[in-house]
């Protein structure tokens, strides 16, 4: 099952496209992270999955099959937009009140407990508080919903190192004792192999690489040899990213787990941040399961360089 | 596959939505908007009380002296002018009524939506089990009964602070202004300063720029009522008598309480006019070489005005409303203005609906 699901979404702010033609699913059960250059139309995504953005184009769907943002979906999906906004005058303990009462299900001692054990003063305002405060008062919130989907826009935006590993450790945890699934979007990439076992790469409001992360990072490799050879490679393997050092070049490309080389040629395991840069770096590249083989991830279906 | 159903939570913990929660979340988000009208109300209500207080014992008397129904007696008089200084009173309250329409609207009503979209907070509450609908909905229709409450009792406070002012004739409740602050009609107008507020908050996205609007909209109305508006409502299906004249003609737009001799107790005068025989109505020109006529006659011969008129076969008329077509009035008016609000009321949420 996908727990978010889109089918040729589009979404166009008077003039411009945020977002288009994004056909892309999320299975259940993933940390994925959703990265991308600014203007990628991460935001916009997310905010079409929970209701927040209302598409021009195609349809977005969760758990399957309820519509984003209609009832159903808002008791089982909890969302922190981007710099966590709360109300700023309410004291802690008045937002912990609100969330209770704008929802069906709230675990305020649970939220209560998270918030002492990350020592945030429940009687300060909100506005008090700092960023990092912030953000995890904002991720308590969510989580104390114990939605089946819990959306995160740029969470670690606004936290310091610190912050961040101590905010994704408790997510991975939380995540690890309820089982829910969880999309993030950010911009930290170094942070996110750490944390997320599935990627979607948004570039120019298209959905440019999905699938899970070792499967995608098995189905790269970096191939070093003689410059004058890599035409012979391109034929061979799909290459995502060509680098010339003198007489020796370096081809990020798809290949199959142990591939076949020439002599003179070398293959090495390639980083997820190495991964997705270059696919950053060159739009027309794209590796994707389709929305309906989302169950079914691990095999990464063809190349379609364009 | 992998299946992802909704989760058995633990018991105990769930609770319905969306009316007893909502309305702690309407507390705690406008609490202090609210405690300042029920304060600015009180305030207000106690002015009205103490101001009651104070012409109580002039009425009591003048109704005890039998003045309500003989008031030409020299003690009446005297009373009359005691109850009379009461007036200013009166007349400040309402205006102060007046405000307080326009200052719901700007205060409570313009920052509703626009301070969640100005602050960016609508992607918290907007995203929350609740639903935005739920969540506007409910907002809305509890505030609106708060301030309608609150109104109602306010107006109906007015009405009975006014009622000897009126019944000595100092005051009619058709006069403008004082026809919208009472029972139904305060509370209607401040329903719809309320709801343009919060449509026009919607609208904008911006507290300030929206407090200014409504304020600009609100008022506008209200004071386009005060000098036009209630005239033109007033004068629907007015009812025309032939009057005998004394002491003078009234002519033309009156708008003013009948005095006794001119109309029904407790009516209200639309308009005089003058017809000739064949019944034509007469011309400005006509009626002002028609009083001069009269005058020349009347100061010569000492007949009255109404004999010499009948003698040439001139009619004065009056148009009026009778006193107990008030509330037809109020029903009209309040209905209209509630009619707005809801407009306003559900296009805000087609706003809130539609935005994204």
């Amino acid at each position: 099952m996908n727990v978010i699901e889109t089918s040729a979404l589009g979404k166009r702010y008077r003039s411009i496209w945020g977002l288009r033609d994004c056909t892309l699913a999320v299975p259940a059960g993933h940390i994925a992270a959703l990265v991308g250059p600014n203007g990628a139309g991460k935001t916009t995504l997310l905010h079409c999955a929970v209701g927040l953005a209302r598409p021009t184009t195609g349809r977005v769907t969760v758990f399957g099959h309820v519509p984003a943002g209609s009832l159903d979906a808002l008791e089982r999906v909890a969302f922190v937009a981007q710099d966590a906004p709360l109300h700023r005058y309410l004291p802690v303990t008045a937002m912990l009140d609100l969330s209770r009462n704008l929802n069906k299900y709230f675990d305020r001692n649970q939220a209560t407990q998270r918030l002492r054990s990350l020592e945030i003063p429940l009687h300060h305002k909100v506005g008090k508080l700092s960023g990092g405060q912030q953000a995890q008062l904002a991720l308590t919130l969510a989580l104390a919903r114990h939605p089946d989907l819990l959306v995160l826009d740029e969470p670690l935006a606004r936290l310091d190192p610190l912050a961040r590993h101590d905010f994704l450790a408790h997510l991975m945890v939380t995540v690890a004792e309820e089982g829910l699934s969880v999309v993030f979007s950010s911009h930290v990439v170094s942070e996110l192999e750490r944390a997320a076992d599935y990627l979607v790469v948004l570039a120019g409001g298209r959905v440019q690489m999905a699938g899970v992360i070792d499967d995608l990072l098995a189905a790269h490799a970096m191939l070093s040899g003689p410059a004058d050879e890599a035409d012979r490679i391109r034929q061979l393997f799909p290459v995502v990213q060509a680098r010339e050092a003198g007489r020796r070049t370096s081809l990020l490309a798809r290949t199959p787990v142990a591939p076949e080389l020439p002599d003179g040629w070398d293959s090495d395991g390639v980083t997820l941040e190495e991964l997705i840069l270059a696919y950053l770096r060159d739009p027309s590249a794209s590796i994707l399961p389709g929305p309906f083989a989302a169950g079914r991830t691990s095999n990464v279906v063809g190349h379609d360089n364009a | 596959m992998t299946t992802l159903s909704a989760k058995t939570r633990p018991p105990g913990r769930e609770h319905p939505l969306p009316w007893r929660p909502m309305a702690r979340v309407t507390w705690r988000q406008h609490r202090g908007a609210l405690i300042t009208l029920v304060a600015a109300s009180a305030a207000l209500a106690l002015a009205i009380v103490g101001g009651e207080l104070d012409v109580q014992g002039p009425y009591a008397r003048y109704a005890a002296d039998g003045c309500i129904l003989r008031p030409i007696h020299v003690p009446c008089g005297t009373l009359a002018n005691r109850i009379a200084v009461g007036t200013n009173g009166l007349d400040a309250l309402v205006i102060a009524l007046h405000l307080l329409p326009v200052l719901i609207g700007v205060f409570l009503g313009a920052p509703l939506i626009a301070r969640e979209l100005e602050s960016g907070t609508f992607r918290f509450t907007w995203t929350q089990g609740v639903g935005r609908t739920r969540f506007v909905v409910t907002t809305i229709v509890l505030l609106a009964a708060v301030v309608t409450v609150t109104t109602c009792a306010l107006g109906a406070l007015l009405a009975w602070y006014a009622h000897p002012f009126e019944v000595v004739g100092l005051e009619s409740r058709f006069q403008a202004g004082f026809f919208d602050t009472t029972t139904l009609a305060f509370p209607a107008w401040t329903l719809f300063a309320l709801c343009i507020g919060t449509f026009l908050g919607t609208l904008i996205g911006r507290v300030v720029t929206a407090m200014a609007a409504t304020a600009a909209a609100a008022g506008g109305l209200l004071v386009a009522a005060f000098w036009e508006l209630d005239h033109h409502l007033l004068s629907l299906g007015a009812l025309a008598r032939p009057v005998r004249p004394t002491g003078g003609l009234f002519l033309g737009v009156l708008n003013m309480p009948a005095e006794p001799g001119l109309g029904p107790v407790g009516s209200w005068l639309v308009r005089g006019w003058i017809t000739g025989p064949g019944s034509y109505q007469l011309s400005s020109t006509a009626v002002g070489n028609l009083q001069n006529r009269m005058n020349a006659a009347t100061s010569k011969s000492g007949t009255s005005e109404a004999a010499w008129m009948s003698l040439h076969h001139y009619t004065y008329w009056l148009s009026y409303q009778p006193a107990d077509r008030f509330w037809y009035f109020q029903v009209i008016t309040g209905a209209a203005l509630a009619a707005l609000a809801t407009a306003f009321a559900m296009m805000t949420v087609w706003l809130v609906r539609s935005r994204g």
